[in-house]
């Protein structure tokens, strides 16, 4: 991490926060005056219409998308002054579509473990993988499968335990379940409300009519505009 | 051993010339739409070289080492322009990188190729330096753009690919590096491929036209062998020093990807 200055003013208790955020599109549309803040341990659910700018949230909050003003804040400091991959060493983000490489279901899994900014990270045992296999309902996969031949809900779920394997503060899901059925989309629900319970804050992307079992903070995203309900 | 060589007047061009019309027949009748193409690229065949043989005469009578450099510098600005005119890529800009690339590593390896190969007498000698930087220039401009448009082409169509990586902590070398490899391959396979198939299934044109001009045929093979290496070397060298500028300004500082679609995103 560089030297970074803490906000003074920001929330005393928020792993990651939304600071009066402007974002906008090169088309125009974007959002405006984004605020909220998310302690560890909660759960976020953002729902909204299809482009209301529900992914553009997500995006900033890893800086895939720069803000035009205010600032994202982790830990109460901008995440302008991390470096980039530290920084998303420590936000951990589930894209709308499951992206697995050539390779093996076990080599997926450990794929950020070979990257520069985890050297010298302890790297799961077989045994771990399997038992987030089991706990998706993958339990038959086996780790030497091609992972390629998965189906997209298979490949849908590595990519969440993928994210969630290198233990970071907070992840962004963008509508993880689309492609499940029933049985595997509250398998999935279950997993991401017990990363809450842990203290990984979560901020989840979904069209559904989902509603977590656990408390949760509402923010639904409409016309550029944010609205927290809690 | 050198042979009496035949030379070519005037009217032999000419009849050459017909042969051209052997295409132009072939578009008309199929409806090509060639024609005007065929026409302006014979026309331009005959002014370009000729004027090219007229420049040259006057270098080899000056022997100015400036005036050699200047055409070479021009043979190289028309190379990269070719370039940009083959790579259809709007949102990042790799002039710098193509202009980087065409005279780092044309430049090394032809002054290589004359000094320590040849040893030509100067260095510069016009006679050998801008026959054998013309071909350099012309092949890597090839492997050029063949590198950058796979690499662009690339970067678009597995864009979640990279940022998946880059989610996961990738920087940008880590995010692209399937994509860099295939891309210098791509970029350096033609002149590989162009050494498995010589002396086989073809006579280069360097070595016909020594043959041709009456040299010895074993001098010609030498020459030739000496240009295949140097082909292999410099569209190497090019492809990697343009690939390694253009997909850093494919990003910026922050590691954001920077190639965006029409609508921005």
């Amino acid at each position: 991490m560089t030297t970074q200055a803490l906000d003074k003013t920001a929330h005393p208790t928020s792993i990651l926060e939304f600071k009066n955020v402007n974002f906008n599109w090169p088309g125009g549309h974007g959002l405006s005056d984004v605020s909220f803040a998310v302690p560890a341990g909660q759960f976020v659910l953002i729902s909204g219409p299809s482009g209301a700018g529900k992914s553009t949230l997500l995006r900033l909050a890893v800086r895939l998308e720069e803000v035009a003003q205010g600032a994202v804040l982790l830990r109460g400091t901008s995440i302008d002054t991390f470096n980039p991959p530290e920084l998303r060493t420590r936000i951990g983000f589930v894209q709308q579509t499951p992206i697995i490489l050539a390779g093996t279901v076990r080599e997926n899994l450990l794929m950020p473990f070979t990257l520069q900014v985890r050297k010298g990270t302890p790297v799961p045992d077989d045994g771990v993988l399997s038992d987030w296999l089991e706990k998706l309902a993958l339990g038959h996969v086996a780790l030497d499968t091609d992972a390629l031949t998965l189906s997209v809900g298979q490949k849908q779920r590595l990519c969440l335990i993928r994210s969630v394997l290198p233990k970071p503060d907070a992840i962004c899901f963008d509508e993880p379940t689309s492609s499940l059925d029933r049985e595997s989309r509250e398998r999935v629900e279950q997993v991401v409300e017990d990363l809450a319970a842990q203290g990984i804050a979560i901020l989840m992307v979904s069209h559904t009519s989902y509603h977590p079992a656990c408390p949760y903070m509402h923010v639904i995203v409409a016309d550029g505009k944010v609205e927290v309900l809690s | 051993m050198t042979a009496p060589f035949i030379s070519i007047a005037w009217p032999q061009l000419m009849v050459a010339l017909s042969l051209v019309t052997i295409s132009g027949a072939v578009s008309v009748y199929y409806q090509l739409k060639l024609e005007k193409d065929l026409a302006i690229g014979a026309v331009r065949t005959f002014v370009q070289l000729l004027a090219m043989g007229y420049v040259l005469n006057i270098l080899f009578g000056l022997n100015n080492a400036l005036l050699v450099m200047g055409l070479y510098a021009v043979m190289a600005f028309f190379s990269v322009r070719i370039v940009h005119g083959r790579v259809k890529e709007k949102s990042i800009s790799y002039l710098f990188p193509t202009t980087a690339a065409v005279l780092f590593s044309c430049t090394l390896i032809t002054m290589l190729v004359t000094k320590v190969v040849i040893g030509a007498d100067p260095w510069w000698n016009p006679q050998y330096f801008i026959p054998i930087g013309g071909m350099v220039a012309g092949n890597s401009m090839n492997a050029l753009a063949i590198s950058l448009e796979r690499f662009f082409s690339e970067l678009r169509i597995r864009r979640d690919e990279v940022e998946m990586m880059l989610c996961h902590g990738a920087d940008y070398k880590e995010a692209t590096v399937d994509i860099f490899r295939k891309s210098l391959r791509a970029g350096m396979i033609p002149s590989i491929n162009a050494m498995m198939g010589v002396g086989l299934v073809s006579i280069p044109g360097m070595m016909t036209g020594q043959i041709l001009a009456g040299a010895d045929p074993e001098e010609a093979v030498r020459y030739q062998i000496v240009v295949m290496f140097m082909l292999v070397a410099s569209t190497a060298l090019s492809s990697i020093i343009v690939l390694l500028l253009v997909r850093k300004r494919c990003f910026s500082p922050a590691m954001i990807l920077l190639l965006r679609n029409g609508d921005g995103k």
